[in-house]
C-alpha cells in the first residue's frame, strides 16, 4: 500500500467529478518538487474490475452484431475522446478521430484474433495512430509505426487462452493502480501526453536519466518483473 | 539476425505512446523490424496504453454523446471499405542493397545510391531532410576507426546497419541497437575490415570534450 494510499482516496472523493486525466492534466500546470505527494498518481477509487470485451468482440466479428458493437462503443467513445483531447485535440477532432476509430473496429473486427491482445490495446493502437497521423503529418511516421509492428507475426503469438489472457488483464491493471506516486504521473504523461522524455525532464526538472530510469521502472513493474518498495 | 542489444524501456514506452521525437521513433522503427523481442515489448507497452485508456474515468457529456451514437449507428449501414492491401513485406536485410523499410522516406530505399558527404578522414555521413527538431544521420566510419569520445546533451539512438563496432558497452553488430543516456560518454571503434554504416537519432548537439574535439564540432556540423 502507498504511504499516501490514504490522503489519495480523500482527494479521490473529493475529485469525483474530476476525471482521472484531468487532475493530471491541471496538476502539470502547478510545479512542484516531484517527489510531492501527488493527487494525480493512482487511480484510487478502484475502477470496476477491466471487462472482459472479448464475448462481444467475437459477436461483432462472426454475427456482425450490432448490440455487442453498441456496448464496446458506449464504453470506449467517451474514453477515446478523452484520451485524444489530452493529446492535444480540440473537442471536435477528438471526436471525430474516436468515431473513425470505432468505425475500423467495426468494419475490421473479421480480424480480431481475441489471443492477440485486448479491445482496448487494438482501440489505443488505431486511435494514436490517428492521431500521430492527423497532428505530426510528419512524412511516414504512422508507415513507420505499423509496418515495424506485425500484428500476427507468428512468433509474437502468445499462448495464452482468452482465459488467462484476461486473467494477464486483470493483473496489468492492479499492477497500474499500485504504481509508485512519481511512476504513474511518468507514465501518464508519456501515454496521455505524448511528452518525449526531454519535454517531462525539463517540465519538471528533472534529470533526463532519471526519468528514463522511473520510466524503465515503471515498465519494468507493470510487466511483472520488478517488485521495488513505493 | 538476432540482436544482442535491444531499446531501452523508457524507449519502448514511448515508443508504444507515439511519445518519442521523430528522429528517435525512426530509428527505434528500424530497429523494431530486425528484432522480435522488442516487438513483443512494444506490443506489452500498447496494451498498458490500452489499459490507461480504458482506466480513465470518464464524464459523460451526454447530450453530445448521444449526436455521437446516432450518427454511429448510422453509419455502420455504410460499405466496407476495402482493407488496405499491405505493401510487401521484404524481409529485411535480406536483399543485400535494401535499406530497412522506415529509412526509405528519408534515405530512400538502396544502399548504392546513397549520397554520401565527407565528414571527417575516415567518416561520411547523410543528414536528412524533412524533420523538424532533431537530428537523422546516417553514418559511414572506415574499418578500424575511432570516433571522438563524446557525450550526449540528450537522447543518442543508433543501429547498427553494417559492419560492427565496439566501445566500453559491448560490442555492437548489425541489428543491434545502441540506446544511450544522456550521461554515458563512449569511443566507438569501428572493427577491422568493413566500413560500419549506422543510423543515428539525436535529439540535442552532441559533446565532444578536449580542445581538439572543440575543434572538431564545427566540422561535424552536430
Amino acid at each position: 500500500m502507498h504511504p499516501n494510499g490514504v490522503d489519495l482516496r480523500r482527494e479521490a472523493i473529493e475529485n469525483r467529478s474530476g476525471t482521472w486525466h484531468t487532475m493530471a492534466t491541471d496538476f502539470t500546470r502547478r510545479p512542484s518538487p516531484p517527489q510531492a505527494a501527488s493527487p494525480v498518481a493512482v487511480p484510487t477509487s478502484a475502477p470496476r474490475d477491466a471487462h472482459d470485451w472479448t464475448g462481444d468482440m467475437l459477436a461483432v466479428a462472426r454475427a456482425r452484431d450490432r448490440a455487442s458493437f453498441m456496448r464496446i462503443y458506449d464504453h470506449f467513445m467517451p474514453r477515446l475522446c478523452l484520451y485524444l483531447r489530452g493529446l492535444g485535440s480540440p473537442d471536435a477532432v477528438a471526436e471525430e478521430l474516436a468515431q473513425e476509430a470505432l468505425l475500423r473496429l467495426w468494419h475490421r473486427a473479421a480480424q480480431y484474433d481475441p489471443q492477440h491482445g485486448a479491445v482496448s490495446t487494438w482501440l489505443f493502437r488505431i486511435g494514436r495512430n490517428l492521431h500521430i497521423d492527423r497532428v505530426r503529418c510528419e512524412q511516414g511516421w504512422v508507415q513507420v509505426l505499423d509496418e515495424a509492428i506485425p500484428t500476427n507475426d507468428e512468433e509474437l503469438a502468445r499462448p495464452f487462452s482468452a482465459a488467462e489472457d484476461y486473467a494477464e488483464h486483470t493483473r496489468l491493471q492492479r499492477r497500474i493502480q499500485d504504481l509508485p506516486v512519481i511512476q504513474a504521473r511518468l507514465m501518464r504523461m508519456s501515454y496521455f501526453e505524448a511528452k518525449t522524455h526531454q519535454e517531462i525532464a525539463d517540465e519538471l526538472q528533472m534529470p533526463l536519466g532519471t526519468v528514463k530510469s522511473h520510466l524503465r521502472r515503471a515498465f519494468l513493474r507493470l510487466q511483472g518483473q520488478v517488485r521495488d518498495q513505493p | 539476425m538476432n540482436p544482442h542489444h535491444h531499446l531501452d524501456p523508457s524507449t519502448v514506452v514511448s515508443y508504444a505512446a507515439g511519445a518519442l521525437a521523430t528522429e528517435v521513433a525512426i530509428v527505434a522503427a528500424t530497429h523494431l523490424e530486425t528484432c522480435a523481442h522488442c516487438r513483443g515489448r512494444i506490443e506489452e507497452a500498447e496494451r498498458i496504453g490500452g489499459q490507461l485508456v480504458e482506466q480513465q474515468q470518464a464524464s459523460a457529456a451526454v447530450g453530445r454523446l448521444a449526436d455521437l451514437r446516432a450518427s454511429m449507428l448510422h453509419r455502420l449501414d455504410e460499405p466496407t471499405p476495402p482493407a488496405a492491401v499491405p505493401a510487401p513485406r521484404a524481409a529485411p536485410y535480406e536483399d543485400d542493397d535494401r535499406l530497412p523499410t522506415p529509412l526509405h522516406p528519408y534515405f530512400g530505399a538502396s544502399y548504392r545510391d546513397l549520397k554520401w558527404r565527407w565528414m571527417a578522414p575516415g567518416v561520411h555521413c547523410i543528414r536528412a531532410a524533412g524533420t523538424k527538431t532533431g537530428t537523422l544521420l546516417m553514418l559511414k566510419i572506415g574499418p578500424g576507426r575511432s570516433m571522438p569520445v563524446h557525450g550526449h546533451g540528450g537522447t543518442e539512438l543508433t543501429q547498427i546497419l553494417r559492419g560492427a563496432y565496439h566501445d566500453a558497452l559491448g560490442h555492437f553488430a548489425p541489428g543491434d541497437v545502441a540506446d544511450l543516456d544522456s550521461d554515458v560518454e563512449h569511443q566507438p571503434v569501428t572493427v577491422p575490415g568493413a566500413a560500419c554504416i549506422c543510423v543515428s537519432a539525436l535529439d540535442a548537439p552532441l559533446r565532444f570534450p578536449g580542445w581538439l574535439a572543440r575543434k572538431l564540432q564545427p566540422l561535424f556540423k552536430l
